[in-house]
């Protein structure tokens, strides 16, 4: 039984911003078929978590992990017949646990921000010499003034001016 | 001769500079001239901003794109979800004014403007759509004489084919033929449609079942095909097939899974005669078995 006490039935105008198509779901699956998370365990089955925002069951899916197990391949924004845009679903719900709960924000972020890449792009000096290649590529790395731009750009974001702590350099 | 901006990403850079050197070789040789993208970001991955802040995300997506709009070209990627990653954001921009606007005003602070006249081309649209597998027949000193191979498609090249496509999402085509064109024999198998499962966080965050899901793809190959190699184009794709190889090595017994796999732009320099030491020597399954014949 699901308890519609605590519902917010707003949660779909917040998480989907304006597109609103997510009301076009009616939990056919096809989005689930192709899709490799869902053979994991706990799989993602992007209908449930759809399923779980037209219902407002807002703690819930704040405690729901499946999303951040997606591949990002897109089978099933390609798949959808109702036009739901499951991935950019997908996505919406790991923005909306980011800003309810800090701990969601991927670490992943926070090294982008500091280096501009998410790998040690600049560090990989001496691979980059074996195989004949400049050691530091053209990228960022390679212009620090223009990383302080970047750096100061992105404190002008929302995410990054509400979690301050996470972005010191 | 077509101009590209060669936008990087991160993982190929930092871990595959092999793969880097093998594009930066083999395209001017097919009329397809590189420039360099100074001071991209990451695209940025759907993992980080776009999972986190979507006007942060579209505002890394416009610094990106406007380094190949003030130098007037496409940018040209290697990587499927850099790739994805371009063409959503630039399309989300040119979708919504306000966004756009909101996008601007944060580049201004960077003294960068985004306009949205920079389309990024995945390198087998290029390959296939531009240089064309004639020109890379005959462009080659070495051919790959018959050896059978399968093909990985990158799927953040096929889907949603609305933003990213140029090949047909139900039945892709290029890339076997681009394989075809180096005198291999391609060969297809059930799971070839399917995600290398690679992208996103599948392998960190469900590592068992992403390696479960690894080993039914090369159970298929192994049981439907005589692949002797596979072909991917897409950086991940290239890592995690590898990855996964050692990976079930480790778990079982010995080199069972053991199919050497190549970026095409590796197998495609090699054909045109430049070094494996320099286009492909960075790999956890051994490529000796075919760099041998060649």
């Amino acid at each position: 039984m699901i308890d519609l006490s605590k519902a917010n039935k707003h949660l779909w105008r917040e998480i989907t911003d304006e597109s609103g198509d997510i009301r076009n779901c009616f939990n056919c699956g096809t989005c689930v078929s192709g899709c490799p998370a869902a053979e994991a365990e706990p799989p993602l089955l992007i209908r449930r978590l759809a399923r779980m925002v037209l219902l407002g069951l807002e703690e819930e899916l704040l405690e729901e992990g499946t999303p951040w197990i997606c591949v990002t391949c897109a089978a099933c924004e390609e798949m959808c017949p109702m036009g739901v845009h499951p991935f950019e679903v997908c996505l919406a719900i790991r923005r909306w646990q980011s800003k309810k709960d800090e701990t969601y924000i991927p670490t992943a972020v926070t090294q982008l921000f500091q280096e501009g890449h998410t790998q040690p792009v600049g560090k990989a000096q001496g691979l980059r010499r074996s195989v004949g290649l400049e050691e530091v590529p053209p990228t960022i790395v390679k212009f620090p003034d223009l990383l302080d731009k970047f750096q100061t750009m992105l404190r002008e974001t929302e995410l990054v001016r509400e979690n301050d702590y996470l972005f010191r350099v | 001769m077509k101009k590209y901006g060669l936008f990087l990403g991160c993982n190929m850079p930092a871990l595959r500079p092999d793969v880097e050197r093998a594009i930066r070789l083999t395209l001017p040789g097919l009329g397809v001239e590189l420039v360099d993208l100074e001071g991209s970001v990451c695209c940025p991955a759907f993992g980080t901003f776009p999972s986190s802040d979507e006007i942060a995300s579209l505002t890394i997506n416009a610094w990106n794109l406007s380094i190949a709009e003030a130098k007037g070209v496409d940018p040209i990627v290697e990587c499927g979800s850099c790739y994805s990653s371009l063409r959503s954001g630039q399309t989300k921009l040119l979708e919504d004014e306000g966004k756009r606007k909101r996008v601007n005003k944060l580049l201004e602070i960077a003294g960068k403007k985004f306009e949205g006249t920079a389309k990024a081309h995945h390198m087998i649209d290029v390959l296939y759509n531009e240089v064309g597998p004639r020109k890379i027949c005959s462009a080659i000193t070495k051919t790959l004489g018959g050896i059978n191979a399968v093909v990985q498609y990158p799927c953040h090249t096929l889907f949603p084919s609305e933003i990213v496509g140029f090949d047909n999402p139900g039945r892709p085509h290029m890339l076997m033929e681009l394989v075809e064109a180096l005198g291999a024999n391609v060969q297809t198998f059930s799971r070839e449609l399917q995600c290398c499962g690679g992208a996103g966080g599948f392998t960190h965050g469900a590592h068992v079942d992403a390696v479960k899901y690894a080993k039914k793809r090369f159970d298929a190959i192994k049981q439907e095909t005589s692949a002797e190699l596979i072909v991917v184009s897409c950086i991940t794709c290239l890592m995690h097939l590898d990855e996964m190889q050692k990976e079930l090595n480790k778990q079982g017994s010995g080199d069972e899974y053991s199919i050497p796999v190549f970026d095409y732009n590796q197998i495609l320099a090699i054909c045109m005669g430049f070094e494996p030491k320099e286009v492909a020597s960075i790999s956890f399954i051994p490529r000796n078995s075919i760099l041998e014949r060649l």
